[in-house]
């Protein structure tokens, strides 16, 4: 009686504890392959747009025989999760494709924070979606976790997204492949930054009466300063609102801040001087880095850095934006005023201080890739050429519904209807710079109408490119060595970024932790990846 | 022969025994259709751990590796700090949890206030807090420029501030008195319960033979409580490879200078495959965890068994 009680008194507790054992898995649904593959190879004996027509007009037969039409399912996420008005722009685009691709179009709109996790584990366990944008997840992560389609497979690309091959170059598709396979096409944007780019409150400097007659301004008309203007305008503001604190810090010196090259996507073994050298070398010794860690010491000892930056999490333009920072860090390009004023909810003036770059991963960041078990992937691509290169279907991806979300002016620039803000918008995803083809879309009013233009221009003519764009390198055999020098990173870096301890020995500290937890290993692996592929391009 | 009728009687008396407690197995069907979903049917998928996970060729048809997803739970210098933080903590937990629920308990079974079931309440809040709102909770106190502590309660006894989020001596107390505070009204339920099953007749009997409230606690309640808390110390001991993430993570904020002290396997897991976001070595992780969970519980239960038969629990 005794036992039985006590085992009834055990299964009382496990079941209680049960909750905390959560995690539910899918298993993966097997692909079909090799009907997939038929369907390709038979499509392609007939050549180019008669191929794609061919099968548009098959769709249609079968939906009106049906009355059923094929659906394609898109995903990417926003700020606040699905929309409001969803369903309606979804009917609204597919009203327009059944009669363009004879099929229907349902984008899928998953909150910042859970697409990552909610992406994965769409495509490990078979639900529908067909296409997706890597910006989450990460694309290297993607392609060596087998979740993304080869384009080009039988000439899926060339034959069904011929548009779309001939709107991005090929030197941007090739910034994708990945050895030597395509499994993503960029979105179309800026893929250079101003680098080091400081926005301050345009009310804090006019507060302290500091003169910005002196600055010249740069190609894109933001004001050109040195970091000594810098610190004089900071020592300015803090004079005059003592109470604010002068500094938004996060942690971007290297990725906003800097022309160091983040090779294969971590900074552990960079290029230091990307557009000339192909050497990787580690940039917690450099001088620039050192420069910077005696920068953000000097900041914080003068007391423009909050005590609690270590802590605090909230984003440097929240912040701002909350009225008690004044000042913030962060990378330019054309057409940045609108979004940096969106963002930090008052009139920001720009300064421009470092130069424009384009790292290696700066085109394969985060591409639209195709799921490998999508199960029609001709109408997938048919899609996906539709998003970047069709204005309807980009505009009601972008914008929403004329007259719903957006209403057109004179100069084909858009603007909110009446009575409709940001705030109550039943669409605004807001997230213009992963979509497809943000320029195949309207321009928002006070943006420059041809910043399609100006964006490619400003691409075209950066000064820093790296020699490296479009080296990948899969770190899969180095993870051990990864997780150690990601959590040596977080242990000691913060700390001197945000110059809370004496770069002397911060600095010291950082870098031996980093090679305790196996950088010089990490290096190597990566510098011979590097020689391989530089060889294989013939890049000297 | 009459062996023989033996056995068929108590078959019989089995199939008896199990029409009359169809009710009770009826009853108990939906949680074991849950475990059986969520703790058994995930089983297999164990595989995962020696697999390098390929999307394309499925759970069962990626690439055999061995035990290579597990050489970054061991092969680094942090192999040695991250293993001593989960267990120490827990060990920690184990301890002061348990005597503080106890406290709880018994103070709340011998309370005759009408406001009990409030106490009770309250003291139970703590747990139904989510361990991100506890942390900004922890933060309102500890804040550098903003907090409680550094701008009042410190000032107060003219001391000077500080730096919280960065000295390392304080956490292992910190963290031990949130977790402490969040779990204890919990499982104090556990032996509230327990108390409440003991036959009140024990304790008239000792009144009248003079034992006072400190020596009945003493005496009768404390070592009737015994099995209850050999039965929940052996189920912590097999939770002591995992740590509340939560706690862990959330509570000092991520802060890289509090890692010496604040570092545990599912914190260390999820910094480097954070950006990874691979499969294998997280299920090889789990996989670690639970085994060393296993082999304790087994372990803790034959060392009570040999000790006091009758407290095991298998």
């Amino acid at each position: 009686m005794v036992m039985r009680k006590r085992l009834l008194a055990l299964g009382l507790a496990v079941a209680m504890l049960v909750a905390s054992f959560t995690g539910c898995g899918k298993k993966d649904s097997a692909n079909t392959d090799s009907s997939k593959t038929s369907t390709v190879s038979e499509a392609t004996s007939n050549s180019g747009s008669d191929a794609a027509s061919s099968v548009i007009e098959a769709r249609k037969e079968e939906a009106a025989k049906t009355g059923k039409y094929q659906k394609v399912v898109v995903s990417f996420f926003d700020w606040t999760g699905a929309p409001a008005g969803l369903d309606r722009v979804n009917a609204a685009i597919s009203e327009h494709t059944r009669e363009t691709l004879g099929l229907d179009v349902e984008l899928l709109i998953i909150d910042s924070a859970a697409y990552t996790e909610d992406i994965k584990l769409m495509l490990s366990s078979g639900e529908q979606v067909d296409l997706f944008s890597t910006c989450g997840p990460g694309y290297m992560t993607c392609v060596n976790n087998g979740y993304t389609a080869d384009l080009e497979e039988n000439g899926l690309l060339a034959t069904y997204g011929q548009e779309l091959s001939q709107l991005i170059r090929p030197e941007y598709l090739d910034a994708c492949r990945v050895g030597g396979v395509l499994y993503g096409v960029p979105p179309i944007k800026d893929y250079a930054i101003q680098t080091a780019t400081i926005l301050i409150g345009t009310e804090y400097l006019e507060g302290a009466n500091y003169d910005l007659s002196k600055f010249e301004t740069d190609e894109l008309g933001y004001y050109k300063a040195t970091w000594d203007d810098v610190d004089a305008m900071f020592a300015a503001i803090h004079e005059a609102f003592p109470d604010k604190t002068v500094f938004s810090t996060q942690d971007n010196l290297l990725t906003q801040g800097s022309c160091v090259d983040n090779i294969a996507g971590d900074y552990f073994g960079t290029l230091l001087d990307p557009s000339n050298s192909l050497t990787i070398e580690n940039v917690y010794e450099s001088d620039l880095f050192k420069e910077w860690a005696d920068r953000a010491y000097r900041w914080n000892q003068a007391g423009f850095i909050s005590g609690d930056a270590l802590s605090d999490k909230t984003g440097a333009s929240a912040r701002i934006k909350s009225g008690a920072y004044m000042a913030m860090m962060s990378q330019a390009k054309p057409a940045y005023q609108n979004q940096i004023n969106g963002e930090c909810g008052r009139s920001m003036t720009i300064f421009d201080v470092g130069e424009s770059f384009m790292s290696s991963s700066a085109v394969s960041a985060f591409p639209w890739c195709m799921n490998q078990a999508t199960e029609d992937p001709i109408a997938a691509m048919q899609v996906l050429n539709a998003l970047y290169t069709d204005p309807v279907v980009a505009n009601l991806a972008c914008w929403g519904q004329e007259g719903f979300e957006y209403k057109v002016n004179d100069d084909t620039s858009i603007n909110w209807p009446d009575g409709i803000n940001a705030d109550n918008s039943e669409y605004y995803p807001n997230v213009l710079w992963l979509m497809p083809n943000q320029y195949a879309a309207h321009v928002w009013e006070g943006d420059p109408v041809d910043v399609g233009e100006q964006t490619a221009k400003f691409n075209d003519e950066c000064p820093v490119k790296s020699k490296a764009l479009g080296f990948t390198w899969d770190n899969s055999d180095y993870v051990t060595e990864f997780t150690a020098l990601k959590n040596a990173y977080e242990e000691f870096g913060p700390q001197v970024v945000y110059g809370f301890v004496d770069p002397a020995t911060g600095l010291k500290q950082l870098n031996d932790a980093l090679y305790a937890a196996g950088l010089e290993e990490y290096m190597n692996a990566k510098q011979a990846a590097l020689s391989a592929w530089a060889e294989e391009k013939g890049i000297k | 022969m009459s062996r023989k009728k033996e056995s068929l009687n108590d078959k019989k008396t089995l199939k008896k025994r199990l029409i009359r407690y169809i009710p009770l197995y009826i009853m108990a069907l939906p949680g074991l259709i849950y475990l059986f979903i969520n703790n058994y049917m995930p089983l297999p998928g164990l595989v995962l751990a020696f697999k390098k996970y390929n999307a394309k060729k499925g759970i069962f048809g990626s690439e055999n590796v061995g035990f290579k997803n597990f050489k970054y739970l061991f092969a680094t210098k942090d192999a040695f700090v991250i293993t001593r933080n989960t267990i120490c903590y827990n060990l920690a937990f184990i301890v002061v949890n348990t005597i503080l629920a106890i406290f709880v308990a018994i103070l709340l079974s011998e309370m005759l206030s009408k406001l009990k079931n409030l106490y009770q309440c309250l003291i139970l809040l703590p747990y139904m807090i989510s361990m991100v709102i506890v942390s900004y909770l922890v933060y309102g106190f500890l804040s550098t420029d903003n907090g409680f502590l550094n701008n009042t309660l410190l000032p107060l006894f003219g001391k000077d501030p500080i730096n919280w989020y960065m000295e390392k001596k304080y956490w292992p107390f910190l963290l031990t008195f949130v977790n402490a505070w969040k779990v204890v009204g919990y499982n104090s339920i556990i032996y509230i319960s327990t108390i409440l099953g003991i036959d009140r007749g024990i304790y008239e009997s000792a009144a009248i033979d003079g034992a006072g409230k400190w020596m009945q606690i003493r005496k009768i309640t404390i070592p009737l409580l015994k099995p209850t808390v050999i039965m929940m110390t052996l189920l912590a001991i097999g939770r002591i490879f995992y740590s509340d993430f939560g706690l862990f993570y959330q509570v000092p904020q991520n802060q890289g200078a509090l890692f010496a002290v604040t570092n545990t396997i599912d914190t260390y897991v999820y910094r480097g495959l954070l950006e990874l976001g691979n499969m294998s070595m997280a299920s090889a992780a789990g996989l670690y965890q639970s085994v060393v969970g296993f082999v304790l519980i087994l372990g803790a239960n034959f060392l009570v068994r040999k000790f006091d038969r009758d407290s095991a629990l298998f």
